[in-house]
């Protein structure tokens, strides 16, 4: 047995143990002497401590003294840490016969038989114990139970199918079918046997997730159909979206729980699965749940999540609305340190400078001038947005920017100076779309001056598409060791405003003049895709052959031959 | 120039143009091929186009050896299949190394032409045959009822038989989707052809189609079945003077004695199974292990094993178990295995499940021909489910499982060679 199996094994039971414990003691205190409950203290302390031989010798003397179970149970878990459970065997060979019918010395017996592989005995153990009480789901539900522990659903199943005939009814094993149905990949059955579980058990959605997150790809919608259907317990629906989470998918988890009507429960359910989609930073899910959740019970603190959320989904329209439905909510101090930021920023973003301006000017009696020197830099970033350089810098007057500074860097390179930028836009927090082409293009030219490159980057901010792609095919000229990029730049506005004549000029102008250059795959792929749109399949085969026969070591030779299979085999 | 210069250039020439000649190409098989499937489509392609390959069974997985030709660098290029450049000398040691050892290495002389039993609206993935032969771009014909009873199937080396069912129920799938448009056109169009050649239901048409197959293959042809079209062409053969259809299919209940009356003589590779006769459950006989559409009779997924055999001595069987992995995670079909009892004794079983009562990949001779089954619907889609998504095999690019159907697919272009046991 491997260490690390023995080490699961151990954890398992001092789980169980921590459930047995206190029957355990509960029945301990009713029979046993202060001196017997001295000795399992002591079992306990020694066990704790690790003193393991000491503690199999006060285990072995609580049982002697009448605490039979605490003292099976001690003994296991000690044993089960030095790797000698067939050491407990003699003891259970006593035991059992005097207590055929205590269901915790049994259970131990079957865990000790078949870790040590006796699974013979422990077969015959379990009949056994099961034609001495042939009325009692216990001996099927252990020998279930340590089976499925042991990855042996199939045989965890042989044992449940007889319970069910012996029993009438397996209504009392119903969790344990379930893990046997997860065991053997029935992912479908497994979900309704959860489905069941949580009928009577609510508080096990925790266990469901647990149990059919490993169901693969192609089985999951047998899983939602079970547990997104009408009329299951809300912890099925739970259990359903924290699923989605771990699937990858929260927005499928958001879609089963949004659709629910906000009770208190539901809320906290929300709340519980808001917290979850933000610790996996999937942000739209996070904005709408925190959204939800504000919408049916009022509160700032989840508002301002949701505003937090929506910007890192790149949401501003929603944090804007959502952090102005908070901040009424919230006394001045907390609005300008909380809500105002926020705020700031969405605006910033939606390039509605002259609002955040003025918003900045109604609160810069509470903030001071300090604080508002704080929120220069949004600002600028905001006239930055909409396009407008000399009030970006006017907004920067009072608060001097450092040289390093991204939005120095942005101002930089609006006005050509290609040094500056190249310097400070290394320090872009998150750097976007915008700028790492500026990066990319900044690395592969030494010029120091552009005023050409400051435009086209202007007219990009600005989102005036139209004339950006022209400035950065106009540089192409200007910047000879940076024109394969600067056309590929243009190329990529003109097939994202679906211009298709003047997108595929470049993107031939790109693999024909720059065949060279780590821009000619792409152009390559572009031109099939073209290609393939116009209807003329050879040509996009053709273009797609050159890409993956002269650009062997490119990245995207494996996008190549996808979709030149999806040619050949007529699936476009 | 001197003679004595000009000898030495003039042997160095012809040695180079020799070593040329001799270069050839090299397509392991084993985990340093990029794209395993891919590979049988350009030795296809090879076959197609005249060239001669070779198949190096049990050497680096069963790797394929074809001539330096700047077309077939350029295809597997395209492909993304790994090859290696080997020249004369190299060759002469792999081939002492197959020599050595339980390898051989095998002709493949031309392309067989190769047929699919499938509805003529059934899109590729409704079949993992047609999935891998398109995306291995092997071409073959889409054959059905009305093909097999009035064409000449010998003008095909293989044909291929997917999840259809023989016995002409439907897969008992009226049980749950009699009411589903797709359910009802099938129907309507399998009685449509059945009335067109003078027959009175489906089961009889498919009875009539089973025998043609079955002539087919005892006249030299290559059978290759997966599915339920295995379990329910040997039922359809073996029931051909007995009425094992369910009333819901031809309106008549089945025989009561028809157990007693099948005749396992006419089947390929079963004997004395036993008929499913209750309507309400979804299953044909006891000839599939795993009963995967009868909750109660379920069993679960495990591993199949493929077995080796002597490559000198049992080429055939050698070629059907070529793979890269020799266990294989088992799937669903409507027939995912063959409980080894009813299996006639002198069947090649290729693949088995350690311990368990079915196995899962057979082969045998019937007459001048052969036939392999193989269990399952889809290697890389174990639960498959009617309605699933397709499998992309993009994603799959070395699937064990595929490559046997791939092997199947090839093996009719080997070079006939007596065989030794």
């Amino acid at each position: 047995m491997t260490a690390r199996l023995r080490a699961r094994i151990a954890a398992s039971l001092f789980m169980l143990a921590l459930i047995l414990i206190a029957p355990a003691a509960r029945s301990l205190r009713a029979q046993e002497s202060p001196a017997t409950g001295a000795i399992v203290a002591r079992a306990l302390d020694a066990e704790s401590a690790g003193r393991n031989r000491e503690a199999i010798g006060s285990w072995r003397a609580a049982i002697a003294a009448g605490a039979v179970v605490p003292g099976v149970l001690g003994l296991e878990r000690v044993f089960s840490v030095l790797a000698q459970e067939e050491s407990l065997l003699v003891a259970l060979d006593t035991l059992v016969p005097q207590h055929p019918r205590e269901w915790q010395i049994r259970s131990v017996q079957l865990r000790v038989l078949t870790t040590i592989g006796l699974d013979g005995r422990a077969a015959r153990a379990f009949t056994e114990w099961r034609d001495l009480a042939p009325t009692e789901v216990a001996p099927y539900r252990e020998y279930a139970r340590v089976l499925l522990f042991n990855n042996r659903a199939a045989a965890a199943d042989t044992v449940l199918r007889q319970a069910s005939e012996a029993l009438g009814s397996t209504r009392a094993l119903v969790l344990e079918i379930a893990q046997m149905r997860a065991g053997l990949g029935l992912w479908g059955a497994a979900a309704e046997a959860w489905r069941d579980v949580m009928l009577e058990e609510p508080y096990y959605e925790s266990a469901t997730v647990w149990s059919l997150t490993p169901a693969p790809a192609e089985s999951r919608d047998a899983v939602r159909n079970v547990l997104g259907a009408r009329g299951v317990p809300l912890g099925a629906t739970q259990a359903l979206a924290l699923l989605e989470v771990a699937w990858n998918s929260p927005r499928n988890g958001w879609t089963a729980l949004g659709a629910l009507a906000p009770s208190d429960t539901v809320v906290a359910i929300w709340r519980l699965f808001a917290d979850e989609v933000e610790r996996v930073r999937a942000w739209s899910t996070a904005r709408d749940a925190l959204a939800a959740i504000h919408a049916s019970r009022p509160d700032a603190g989840v508002a301002l999540r949701g505003a937090q959320a929506a910007l890192a989904a790149a949401d501003p329209v929603t944090a804007l609305a959502l952090a102005r439905s908070a901040a009424p909510m919230l006394d001045e101090a907390r609005r300008n340190a909380d809500a105002l930021p926020i705020e700031l920023d969405a605006l910033a973003r939606l390039g509605r400078a002259a609002e955040a301006e003025a918003l900045l000017v109604r609160s810069a009696p509470a903030l001071g001038a300090d604080g508002v020197r704080s929120h220069a830099r949004t600002i600028a970033w905001a006239w930055i947005r909409a396009g407008d350089i000399p009030r970006a810098r006017r907004a920067l007057a009072d608060a001097p920017l450092s040289a390093e500074d991204a939005v120095a860097g942005w101002l930089a390179l609006f006005d050509g100076d290609l040094v500056t930028a190249r310097s400070a836009l290394r320090n872009t927090e998150v750097p976007g779309q915008d700028a790492v082409n500026a990066l990319a293009l900044l690395n592969r030219t030494r010029l120091q001056r552009s005023e050409t490159i400051g435009a086209a980057f202007l007219a990009l901010a600005r989102g005036d598409s139209a004339q950006a792609s022209r400035r950065f095919e106009a540089a192409a000229s200007e910047l000879p060791d940076a024109a394969s990029l600067l056309l590929t730049l243009a190329a990529r506005i003109e097939t994202a405003r679906r211009n298709e004549d003047r997108s595929a000029t470049l993107w031939r102008r790109v693999a024909a003049e720059h065949a060279q250059s780590g821009e000619a795959p792409e152009a390559h792929l572009e031109l099939a895709r073209a290609s393939r749109r116009g209807g003329d399949l050879k040509g996009a085969r053709e273009h797609l052959e050159t890409l993956i026969l002269d650009y062997p070591g490119s990245a995207l030779v494996p996008q190549a031959r996808r979709e030149l299979d999806a040619l050949r085999m007529g699936a476009v | 120039m001197r003679w004595s210069a000009v000898v030495p250039m003039f042997v160095a020439v012809v040695g180079l143009a020799r070593a040329a000649q001799a270069q050839q190409l090299l397509m392991p098989m084993d985990d340093q091929q990029a794209s395993h499937l891919k590979a049988y489509g350009i030795t296809f392609g090879a076959l197609t186009d005249g060239i001669r390959s070779e198949w190096l069974l049990n050497y680096r997985g069963g790797s394929f050896l074809v001539p330096d030709l700047p077309s077939l660098r350029r295809s597997a290029a395209l492909a993304g299949v790994t090859f290696e450049v080997v020249d004369g000398a190299r060759v002469a040691q792999i081939r002492k190394e197959i020599a050595d050892g339980n390898m051989d290495a095998v002709p493949l002389e031309k392309a067989p032409r190769i047929a699919v039993y499938t509805p003529p609206d059934a899109p590729p993935w409704d079949d993992a045959v047609t999935l891998a032969l398109a995306y291995a771009g092997i071409p073959y014909e889409k054959i059905w009822d009305d093909d097999v009873l009035n064409t000449d199937l010998s003008k095909y080396d293989w044909i291929h038989l997917h999840h259809e069912d023989f016995t002409g129920q439907q897969n008992k799938l009226f049980l749950g989707f009699r009411d589903a448009p797709w359910f009802i056109q099938s129907r309507d169009r399998d009685l449509a052809t059945a009335r067109r050649h003078g027959l009175a239901d489906i089961p009889a048409l498919k009875k009539a189609v089973a025998d043609r197959l079955r002539a087919f293959v005892d006249r030299g042809g290559f059978l290759f079945a997966m599915c339920g079209a295995t379990e329910t062409l040997e039922l359809a053969m073996g029931a051909k003077l007995v009425d094992i259809a369910g009333p819901f299919s031809d309106g008549t209940p089945m025989d009561p004695d028809a157990d007693a009356k099948m005749d396992w003589s006419r089947t390929f590779a079963v004997q004395g199974a036993h008929l499913e006769f209750a309507a309400g459950v979804n299953a044909m006989s006891d000839i599939d292990g795993h009963q995967v559409n009868v909750p109660s009779r379920r069993q679960p997924l495990g591993t199949f094993t493929l077995f080796g055999f002597s490559a000198k001595f049992d080429p055939v069987a050698t070629m059907l178990v070529q793979d890269h992995r020799t266990v294989i995670g088992d799937y669903y079909g409507v027939t995912t295995s063959f409980v080894r009892k009813v299996l006639k004794p002198g069947v090649t079983v290729l693949a088995h499940e350690e311990g368990a009562p079915w196995v899962k990949y057979i082969h045998g001779s019937y007459g001048q021909g052969s036939w392999t089954y193989l269990g399952g619907h889809d290697p890389e889609d174990p639960q498959h489910n009617i309605g699933a998504p397709p499998t992309d095999l993009a994603l799959h690019p070395n699937s064990p499982g595929y490559r046997l159907i791939l092997n199947n697919v090839l093996f009719p272009a080997a070079k006939k060679k007596p065989l030794k046991t």
